[in-house]
């Protein structure tokens, strides 16, 4: 018998699962016209199935999911840890908090997503086709509505406006009234804020400023603002609202739109090329709002005495009893608030782009699927806020203190001798916010931008830490504010004049670097932590309110990145005279230079 | 479950089409006009027969992209001629393309488009 199988065969039915298969049967076959072109059927969509979809979007979600969990787990946990080691309270309604947790990591997630695909591509858009087509003041009348838009979206003033439920009306009623009757106003006058920072950060871009004299021009009111404020014993409680509404503006949202319009302005002016002038309405953006919640402060006391404001809290109070619509209950509230936060900046947008520019978007379907990812990630993520962040830095917050003195809620306080406390509570504000910044991904960016400016001189590692360091001692500083009772101004005009001081002697790039980071590192989860915290801290050690702690948290930062700045120069300078005395064969024979 | 084992494509060539920077956009279109399923864009520097046109060669750009096209070899030549007349290749200085047998093609085949090709 002589069968024969060939070789190929053979190999196909042992290397089983290996098959070949030619191409032309899984494409159309062209065919030749009656003029003798070629012409074929197209690849159509493709149309897949639940698992190839699934395996498709697994890779994508993953990445995206990781680096959020990296930024919130790590926080979370160690302020669960801290809890119950050192202070041993369990984080009550834990199924909750960690439910809120999730929802913030998965709304953080869908936000930014929805951020790169929807929102950026329209700042980009109009901010490189604007210019050309509109005059300078529609321009910049744009770019300060487009200020007031971003920070309606930004989700950390969500925050701010939570924080003012805890006030109590009697003892700060300035402050109580800002937060509660005036909220609409509150984040209009900071939304206005920033859209005057964007407007003159665009401006110092076209005429191409210094940074220097527009920081000692807003820094001398603000300043002076500070102080007169802390003459009046009523207007003193308003203080660390105002500094800490400029630390939060700062956000996501924010910085990249706001950003992406200014460089797009600038290239279409011919005046782009330094990566650094990106740089500066940053820090503009951050010392605006604190005029402006300040002068808003002042037209609410000339329009209504305390003794009003008490009254109308306290019949406030009476109806808030009743059952409210259903939209200012949670959840209700946290989902209208988030689509309140982003439709009318899309509107607006899309407005600028249709009217001023009569352009029609580009991947229509792709920028809709991200402005409905951006609304969604924004519902969950406040939802998640409320029932996780919030509650979670409230509570270790308000249980710290019970590490040094008495307090009603928790068993046997004080658990600590006191000054032991004291420190146990300082060094916990001091880990969680150099934990904070450490994994806060701008951060990167910056360091990034400085090692460049310095010619590797100044490690990225080397400026993170700086900041890190910065922060981290400014959280400390908040929180001894709060404990100590101390007022506010005392702790942040000096250090503001240190920074001044700091800035005439710094070089103008590392003047940038140096108020920009504290801008980069108020991030989305650190401001509704540190804010809650600071709140839930200020109700426990009767403090009269918990603001002050992100302001001290934003100047840390300026210091610490501008003394590094500083020393580096000094060194470079001490290395450059060493290597000008030293004389070259010295070197050979030391074998080592430097 | 995944099934084990892997399929090969057979039957491959290589389109490969070197046109003036900004041009890569007409190869494209023009080759998924007829039936192909993807290409990749290079950017490069041509040298050669632009110097040797003396002061002419400022008429041509120096910066390329290089557009790479699989298509089934037996449809090779009606891929490759529409683009040689969408690439206007006719035209001195235009660029040029060519054809190379590819041995054989492994990647991911959507099963949608994986059965329609058993059943025809």
């Amino acid at each position: 018998m002589t069968d024969s199988v060939r070789y190929a065969d053979y190999l196909r039915v042992i290397g089983a699962g290996r098959r070949e298969v030619p191409m032309r049967e899984l494409v159309s076959a062209p065919v030749r016209g009656a003029d003798g072109r070629w012409t074929a059927a197209a690849l159509p969509a493709a149309k897949l199935h639940g698992d190839e979809i699934a395996a498709v979007l697994k890779p994508y979600i993953n990445v995206r999911l990781m680096e959020q969990i990296r930024a919130v787990v790590p926080l979370a946990l160690y302020l669960a840890l801290f809890q119950i080691i050192i202070l041993r309270q369990l984080v009550e309604e834990s199924l909750i908090v960690a439910g809120g947790l999730f929802a913030v990591i998965v709304g953080l997630m869908l936000f930014m997503e929805g951020l790169k695909l929807g929102l950026m591509p329209f700042g980009e858009i109009i901010g490189s086709n604007l210019p050309r087509k509109s005059s300078l003041p529609v321009v910049l009348l744009v770019t300060l509505l487009l200020g007031i838009g971003v920070t309606f979206a930004e989700p950390a003033i969500g925050a701010l406006r939570a924080a003012g439920q805890n006030v109590s009306a009697e003892r700060a009623p300035y402050l109580w009234a800002i937060l509660n009757q005036w909220t609409r106003e509150l984040v209009l006058v900071v939304g206005a804020s920033v859209g005057l920072a964007a407007v003159t950060g665009t401006l110092r871009f076209l005429y191409g400023w210094s940074l220097k004299p527009l920081i000692y021009f807003s820094l001398v009111p603000v300043l002076l603002l500070t102080v007169y404020f802390s003459s009046d014993p009523e207007l003193a409680k308003v203080i660390g609202l105002a500094w800490d509404a400029g630390a939060v503006t700062t956000g996501p949202v924010t910085v990249p739109l706001v950003l992406a319009l200014g460089i797009g302005i600038a290239a279409a002016a011919g005046k782009g090329g330094s990566g650094l002038s990106g740089f500066g309405i940053v820090t503009l953006a951050s010392l605006f709002p604190v005029i402006g919640v300040m002068l808003l402060a002042l037209y609410v006391s000339a329009a209504s005495s305390p003794a009003e404001i008490v009254a109308a809290a306290q019949a406030a109070a009476g109806a808030g009893q009743a059952e409210g619509a259903w939209f200012t209950v949670s959840p209700g509230l946290e989902i209208v608030s988030g689509v309140r936060a982003i439709v009318p900046l899309v509107i607006f947008l899309l407005l600028v782009l249709k009217l001023l520019l009569r352009q029609s978007l580009p991947r229509r379907a792709e920028i809709m699927l991200g402005i409905a990812l951006t609304v969604v990630g924004m519902c969950v993520f406040n939802l998640g806020l409320t029932y996780g962040l919030s509650k979670l830095g409230g509570s270790a917050g308000s249980l710290i203190p019970s590490a040094f003195m008495q307090i009603p809620g928790a068993d046997n306080s004080p658990l600590y001798l006191y000054q032991v406390g004291l420190v146990l509570a300082l060094a916990f504000a001091w880990l969680l916010g150099y934990g904070a910044t450490v994994a806060e991904p701008a951060l990167n960016a910056l360091g990034v931008t400085a090692e460049t400016l310095t010619n590797g001189f100044i490690r990225k590692r080397s400026l993170i830490r700086a900041v890190s360091i910065g922060v981290a001692s400014g959280i400390a500083v908040g929180v001894a504010k709060l404990v100590f009772d101390l007022p506010l101004v005392w702790l942040v005009v000096p250090p503001y004049l240190l920074a001044a001081l700091l800035t005439v002697v710094s070089t103008e790039e590392f003047v940038n670097v140096a108020w920009d980071s504290a801008g980069v590192t108020t991030g989305p989860i650190t401001v509704p932590l540190v804010l809650a915290m600071g709140l839930g801290l200020g109700n426990a050690t009767q403090a009269v309110e918990g603001f002050g702690i992100l302001c001290m948290a934003s100047v840390g930062p300026i210091i610490s990145v501008m003394l590094l700045g500083q020393w580096a120069r000094i060194q470079l300078r001490m290395q450059e005279k060493a290597a000008v005395e030293e004389p070259v064969n010295h070197l050979l024979e030391t074998g080592a230079p430097g | 479950m995944k099934p084990e084992g892997i399929t090969y494509l057979t039957d491959v060539t290589l389109l490969t089409c070197i046109v003036a920077a900004g041009r890569a956009d007409v190869v494209i279109r023009a080759a998924q006009g007829m039936g192909a399923p993807g290409a990749i864009v290079y950017h490069a520097q041509g040298l050669g027969p632009r110097e040797r046109l003396g002061l002419l060669s400022i008429a041509i750009e120096a910066e390329k992209e290089v557009v790479s096209i699989l298509v089934a070899a037996d449809y090779q030549d009606a891929v490759l001629e529409t683009i040689y007349r969408a690439a206007e290749l006719d035209v001195p200085g235009a660029g040029m393309i060519y054809a190379i047998p590819v041995e054989k093609v492994a990647t991911y085949i959507p099963r949608d488009i994986m059965e329609k090709g058993q059943a025809s």
